[in-house]
C-alpha cells in the first residue's frame, strides 16, 4: 500500500511547499503547455450518438477554447485510439477517492520534472510567492455542462469555506498564513486574485497535491443544498428525504469532491462515477467536458471507462495474477512479486518494478520521548542507538525477504537523489556484532542474565516490545530475522501487531520503546525540497513524538527538544528556510544528512525495494520505469492516465 | 402451549434489552471513537482537510454525548424501526445492508442443505455400519472438514477453481455481472461460484452433523425394539426408516434455531478471504471502525434472529417428539 508513510496533513504541505517556493521564485508567470493547439477535434465514438442525437454538444463547443494538450512527455507514451475499459482493483468503497487521485486533474500540476505548471489553469501568476493571480480556461465546463468560472471559487469562499454552518472550523488551514486569511478578489469571470502580506508556500503543492485543496466548487449543482440560494420547501424536503440534520449536513454530504461518492456531483477530472454506492463494482466514464486534447486534437480521456472492482485487500494479488486487472499495484506489495512473475503468461500482462521513494522500506525509530527513566537514558545514549544499528544484518534481511533487490543502507536519501553520499549510507549500517558488543560493554551494560540478556543498571534485562500494525507480513518478517540478529549482542526483540490507533497512542505517550514505520517519506529530494523530516517537526515522527509535537504547536504541548544534536537539526532547517541560494541549501542538506546518520536516529534496514506495477498487454502509455510515490506523483496520477489506451483490436 | 408460547415472547424482552446494552458497550469499549479512528486513517493516508472533516462530522453526529445517552438515542430509533446511519458509508444501514442480506440468506440456505444433504446419508451409514472400513473412511473425511482451518481450504479452493475451471477468484458472480440485471448468465454465474463457500462453510458443520446423528441413531438401534423388530422379520431398511431414524431427527431440528446466526457470523472469514458480498465482511469493517450504528443494529437484528429461530426450533422440536411434549410434566 503505497501510502503507508509518515506523511501527515502538515506534511505533504510543508515539503512540496519547499519545491513550490522555488517554483514560483524562478518563474513568476507561468504559462501553460503553449503547444500548438490542433485546428480540428476528433469527437470519442462512445459520445457520437449522444451528439448526433442533439443530447450533447459537439466536441468543439464541449472544451474550452483553449483546451490543455498532452504533451506525453513520459518516456514510451504515444498517441492513442479512444475506447476500451481499464480494470482496477480495490478494496472499499472509500476508494472512490482514489478516481480523484489518477485523474490528476488539479489547478496546478507537477510535470516530469516535478516542477509546477498549470494544468486547470490557463496561466497563473505568484508575486513574491503571497500574490496568485489565477487565469481559468475560457469556456471550461463541468462534468454536467454548467461553466467553470470564478463564480465556483467565489461560492467555495464565500458560501462554504467561510460559512459557520457548512465549516465550523473556519477555511482551511493551507488558505491561512500565521492566522491571516487572504484577500480575494474575482477580477473577472476567469481570473482571481489571492494576496496574503507574507508568502503562502503551502497554497500551490496543496492545489497539486494527490488529495488537494480544492478552492472551488460546483455551484450551480451545489446552490440547490444552501440555505441561501435554495427555494425553502425544496430544501426541507432535500431534508426530509435524506435524512441529514440540518441543510448544512446535508450539503457537505453532498458536496464531497475527493470522496467522490455523489453521483450527481459534477466533477472536472476525466472520469465521472457513474454507479451509486454501496456496490461492489464502481463504473466511471469518460468526462464529455474534459479540457485536455491530445496533439491530434482528440479529446481525452482515451479510455472510455475505468472500473473498480471492490474485494478484499488479501485477494488483489491473487486476482491481478488470474489477470482480472488491466493495472494493479495499490495492494500489491513486493512479495508477491514472483506470484506475478509466474502467472505472466496466464494472466496476459507484464509486472513492471518502479521504484518507491521511502528511505527505508523498514525502519525502526527508538522513542527518544520514551517514559521509563532506565530505557530512556539508553535511547538517547548514542552508542546505544549506534549499536543496535551495526547488530543488524541487513545483508540476510535483503536476501531472505526482497530476493536480494533492494539497498542495504541507512535510513538516509537514495542514490538517484542528487543529495546521496555513500558514506552516509553505509554510516553505522555495516553489519560489525563485535563492534556493537564493544559499544554495548563500553555504556556499561556488561552484566547478563543466563540466556545471554545485558542487563540494565538496575537488573532489568534489555527486552523491547515493538508494536507493528500488522498490515503486511514483511514488518514482521524483517523484525524476525532482526530479532535472531540481536540476540547475538544481547538485546531481546519481541513484537506484535496491534491496531494503527494503539500503535499511535503508544508512542505519543511514550509508553513504547521502539516502533516501525517506512523511513524517510521523499528520499529523492532536491536541495530546494524542504529537509523538514530531518528534523523534529511533527508528532507523527515517532522518534521523538513529543519534541515534534512541541515544534507543531508551537510550545503548546509536548516537550521542549533537550537533545543538543535534535536542537541543532533545527537550526539549521531554519538556516534553510531563510537562505535562498542553492549553494548554501545544498551544504545545510548535506550537514543535515550527516548529522541525522550519524545520530542515528533511526535505523534503516533496505532501501530502494520495488514496487510491483501489474500493466496487461492490451494497456499501453504506461512508464515501464517509473517512481511509484504518493506525494508528488499520486502514484499514477503523474503519468496522466488520462493518456492510457488500449487498442480497440485487442 | 399458549401459556409456554406467551412467556417465551415475554422473556425474549429483557433478552433482547440486556443484548444490546451488551453489544453497545462491547462495540464502545475500545479507546476513542469513529470519529478518532477517521482522522488518524486521514493522516497516515497523507489526505487534505481531516481536521475541517471530523469537525463537520462531530457537528453532525452525537458522538460527543456521553454514552448512556448515545445508547437510549439508539434503542430508542431501533424501537421505531429506524436503523440508524452509517458513518463510513454516509448512508442509512438499511441501504448498505440491503443485497447483502439476500445474498448472505441464500449462501446459508444452500449451505444449510448442503449440510444436511451431506451429513445425512453419511451419518446414517456410519451408524448402520459401524466399524466398518467404508465408517471409516467416510468419518475420515467429515472430520477433515471440521479440522482444517476453513480459510485455508477457501484459498486452496479458490486457487484451484481458478486454475482449472478459469472461476474468477472471490466474489459471488463474475465481475460484468456484479449490479447487472438478472438474467440466465448471471444466475449460472452465482451457481459456479457459490459451491466454493457452500463447501467450506458446510464443511465444518457437517462433521458435527455426522456425529451426532450417528452417536443418536447407535443408541437408537442398539434399543429392545429394535431387535424385537428384526427378530420379528421386519426388512432391515424399513426398520430403520421408521422408527430408529426418526428419533434421531432430533439434533438437525434443534439446531436450526443456532444455525441461521451461527452460519450469517461463523461465516465471516471464510466470506473476507472469499471477498463474498455477504454481511461478514461488511460487520468485519463497521467493527474495526467502530461504526456504531451499522455493527449494532446488525448485530441486533441478528440477535433477534438467534432468539426468534430458537423459539421456532424449541416448538418443532416439540410438534416433532413427542417425548417432549408430554415429557416435561413426568418428570415432576
Amino acid at each position: 500500500m503505497g501510502t503507508r508513510g509518515m506523511t501527515s496533513y502538515c506534511s505533504a504541505r510543508l515539503r512540496g511547499s519547499m519545491l513550490a517556493l522555488l517554483a514560483v521564485l524562478l518563474a513568476p508567470a507561468a504559462l501553460a503547455d503553449s503547444a500548438a493547439i490542433p485546428a480540428q477535434f476528433v469527437e470519442p465514438p462512445m459520445l457520437a450518438e449522444e451528439v448526433a442525437k442533439g443530447a450533447l454538444p459537439p466536441v468543439a463547443e464541449r472544451l474550452p477554447s483553449v483546451p490543455a494538450v498532452a504533451s506525453m512527455a513520459w518516456k514510451g507514451q504515444t498517441l492513442g485510439k479512444h475506447g476500451g475499459e481499464m480494470r482496477m482493483l480495490m478494496t472499499s468503497s472509500k476508494d472512490t477517492r482514489i478516481m480523484v487521485v489518477y485523474g490528476d486533474a488539479r489547478l496546478v500540476n507537477y510535470d516530469p520534472n516535478y516542477q509546477l505548471v498549470p494544468d486547470i489553469l490557463q496561466a497563473f501568476e505568484a508575486e513574491e510567492g503571497r500574490v496568485f493571480t489565477f487565469h481559468l480556461r475560457p469556456g471550461h465546463k463541468w462534468s454536467d455542462g454548467s461553466p467553470f468560472t470564478t463564480e465556483d471559487f467565489r461560492y467555495y469562499w464565500e458560501d462554504v469555506a467561510n460559512n459557520p454552518d457548512t465549516s465550523p472550523a473556519g477555511p482551511p488551514v493551507e488558505l491561512l498564513v500565521d492566522g491571516e486569511p487572504p484577500k480575494v478578489e474575482f477580477i473577472d469571470e476567469t481570473t482571481i486574485r489571492f494576496s496574503w502580506s507574507k508568502p503562502n508556500w503551502r497554497l500551490l503543492p496543496s492545489i497539486a497535491g494527490p488529495s488537494p485543496l480544492y478552492i472551488y466548487r460546483p455551484s450551480a449543482y451545489l446552490k440547490q443544498f444552501h440555505e441561501k440560494y435554495a427555494d425553502p420547501t425544496e430544501l426541507k424536503d432535500k431534508l426530509e428525504d435524506s435524512g441529514q440534520q440540518n441543510w448544512a449536513a446535508l450539503h457537505n454530504r453532498k458536496d464531497n469532491m475527493y470522496r467522490n461518492d455523489n453521483i450527481d456531483l459534477p466533477t472536472l477530472e476525466p472520469w465521472v462515477l457513474a454507479t451509486k454506492p454501496p456496490t461492489e463494482r464502481f463504473i466511471f466514464k469518460r468526462n464529455p467536458y474534459y479540457y485536455r486534447v491530445d496533439s491530434e486534437g482528440r479529446q481525452l480521456p482515451y479510455l472510455d471507462k475505468v472500473s473498480f472492482q471492490v474485494t478484499d485487500g488479501k485477494l488483489v494479488p491473487a486476482k491481478a495474477a488470474s489477470g482480472e486487472a488491466d493495472l494493479a499495484a495499490r495492494y500489491v506489495r513486493f512479495d508477491n512479486f514472483t506470484l506475478l512473475k509466474e502467472n505472466e503468461k496466464r494472466g496476459n500482462y507484464r509486472v513492471r518494478l518502479w521504484e518507491t521513494a521511502w528511505g527505508s522500506q523498514v525502519a525502526l525509530f527508538p522513542n527518544l520521548n520514551a517514559n521509563d527513566p532506565g530505557w530512556r537514558a539508553l535511547l538517547r545514549d548514542v552508542r546505544f542507538r549506534r549499536a543496535l544499528s551495526i547488530g543488524i544484518d541487513r545483508s540476510e534481511i535483503n536476501e531472505v525477504i526482497y530476493l536480494g533487490l533492494g539497498i542495504e543502507a541507512a535510513n538516509t536519501v537514495l542514490p538517484q537523489s542528487p543529495l546521496f553520499d555513500p558514506e552516509l549510507s553505509a554510516m553505522w549500517s555495516v553489519f560489525d556484532p563485535e563492534g556493537a558488543n564493544a559499544l554495548l560493554d563500553e555504556i556499561g551494560l556488561t552484566q547478563r542474565n543466563d540466556d545471554g540478556i545485558r542487563l540494565m543498571r538496575d537488573g532489568r534485562p534489555l527486552e523491547m516490545t515493538i508494536l507493528t500494525s500488522g498490515q503486511s507480513p514483511e514488518e514482521g518478517d524483517v523484525l524476525e530475522l532482526i530479532r535472531d540478529q540481536w540476540l547475538n549482542i544481547g538485546v531481546s526483540l519481541n513484537w506484535k501487531a496491534s491496531e494503527r490507533d494503539t500503535i499511535r497512542d503508544c508512542i505519543y505517550s511514550g509508553d513504547c520503546l521502539m516502533s516501525v514505520w517506512t523511513g524517510l517519506e521523499n528520499a529523492l529530494p532536491t536541495a530546494d525540497m524542504s529537509p523538514w523530516e530531518l528534523a523534529p517537526m511533527s508528532q507523527v515522527q515517532f522518534m521523538w513524538p513529543k519534541w515534534g509535537q512541541y515544534v507543531e504547536t508551537k510550545g503548546e504541548a509536548g516537550e521542549a527538544p533537550d537533545l543538543p544534536e535534535a536542537q541543532q537539526l533545527l537550526d539549521l532547517l531554519a538556516g534553510w528556510n531563510s537562505n535562498t541560494d542553492i549553494e548554501t541549501r545544498t551544504t545545510i542538506w548535506q550537514d543535515m544528512l550527516r548529522l541525522y546518520a550519524d545520530q542515528v536516529f533511526s535505523i534503516g534496514t533496505i532501501a530502494g525495494v520495488p514496487q510491483p506495477v501489474v500493466v496487461s498487454n492490451r494497456l499501453h502509455n504506461v512508464p515501464e520505469e517509473a517512481v511509484y510515490s504518493w506525494d508528488p506523483g499520486a502514484h499514477f496520477g503523474i503519468y496522466k492516465p488520462d493518456c492510457f489506451w488500449i487498442d480497440p483490436a485487442n | 402451549m399458549l401459556i409456554y408460547v406467551g412467556r417465551r415472547l415475554l422473556l425474549m424482552i429483557p433478552t433482547l434489552l440486556v443484548i444490546s446494552f451488551l453489544v453497545f458497550a462491547i462495540i464502545q469499549a475500545p479507546p476513542g471513537d469513529y470519529l478518532t479512528n477517521e482522522i488518524n486513517e486521514c493522516i497516515s493516508r497523507g489526505e487534505m482537510g481531516c481536521s475541517q472533516r471530523i469537525a463537520m462530522l462531530k457537528a453532525q453526529f452525537n458522538l460527543d454525548k456521553p454514552f448512556l445517552e448515545q445508547y437510549a438515542l439508539w434503542v430508542v430509533g431501533l424501537l421505531q424501526g429506524n436503523l440508524g446511519y452509517s458513518f463510513e458509508h454516509q448512508l442509512p444501514v438499511t441501504e448498505v445492508v440491503g443485497d447483502r442480506l439476500w445474498l448472505t440468506i441464500l449462501v446459508t440456505f444452500a449451505t444449510i442443505l448442503f449440510t444436511w444433504a451431506v451429513a445425512f446419508p453419511i451419518g446414517v451409514y456410519s451408524a448402520v455400519y459401524q466399524y466398518s472400513l467404508s465408517d471409516y473412511v467416510v468419518t475420515f473425511i467429515g472430520i477433515l472438514g471440521l479440522a482444517v482451518p476453513s480459510f485455508l481450504f477457501a484459498l486452496i479452493l479458490l486457487y484451484f477453481a481458478n486454475l482449472f475451471f478459469g472461476l474468477s477468484i472471490g466474489g459471488l458472480m463474475d465481475p460484468q455481472y456484479i449490479d447487472a440485471p438478472w438474467s440466465w448468465g448471471k444466475i449460472l454465474s452465482i451457481l459456479g461460484h457459490l459451491w466454493i463457500p457452500t463447501i467450506i462453510i458446510g464443511a465444518s458443520g457437517t462433521a458435527g452433523m455426522i456425529r451426532r446423528l450417528r452417536a443418536n441413531l447407535l443408541d437408537e438401534l442398539h434399543k429392545q425394539y429394535v431387535v424385537t423388530a428384526r427378530a420379528k422379520g421386519l426388512p432391515f431398511r424399513r426398520a430403520l426408516l421408521k422408527y430408529p431414524l426418526r428419533m434421531s431427527l432430533n439434533p438437525f431440528i434443534a439446531d436450526i434455531g443456532t444455525l441461521l446466526p451461527e452460519l450469517v457470523s461463523g461465516a465471516v472469514i471464510v466470506s473476507v478471504v472469499m471477498s463474498l458480498p455477504t454481511t461478514g465482511p461488511m460487520l468485519l469493517d463497521s467493527l474495526q471502525s467502530q461504526d456504531m450504528y451499522l455493527a449494532g443494529s446488525f448485530l441486533m437484528f441478528l440477535a433477534l434472529l438467534t432468539v426468534i429461530g430458537v423459539l421456532l426450533s424449541d416448538l418443532a422440536l416439540a410438534a416433532l417428539d413427542p417425548r417432549i411434549r408430554l415429557g416435561g410434566g413426568a418428570t415432576k
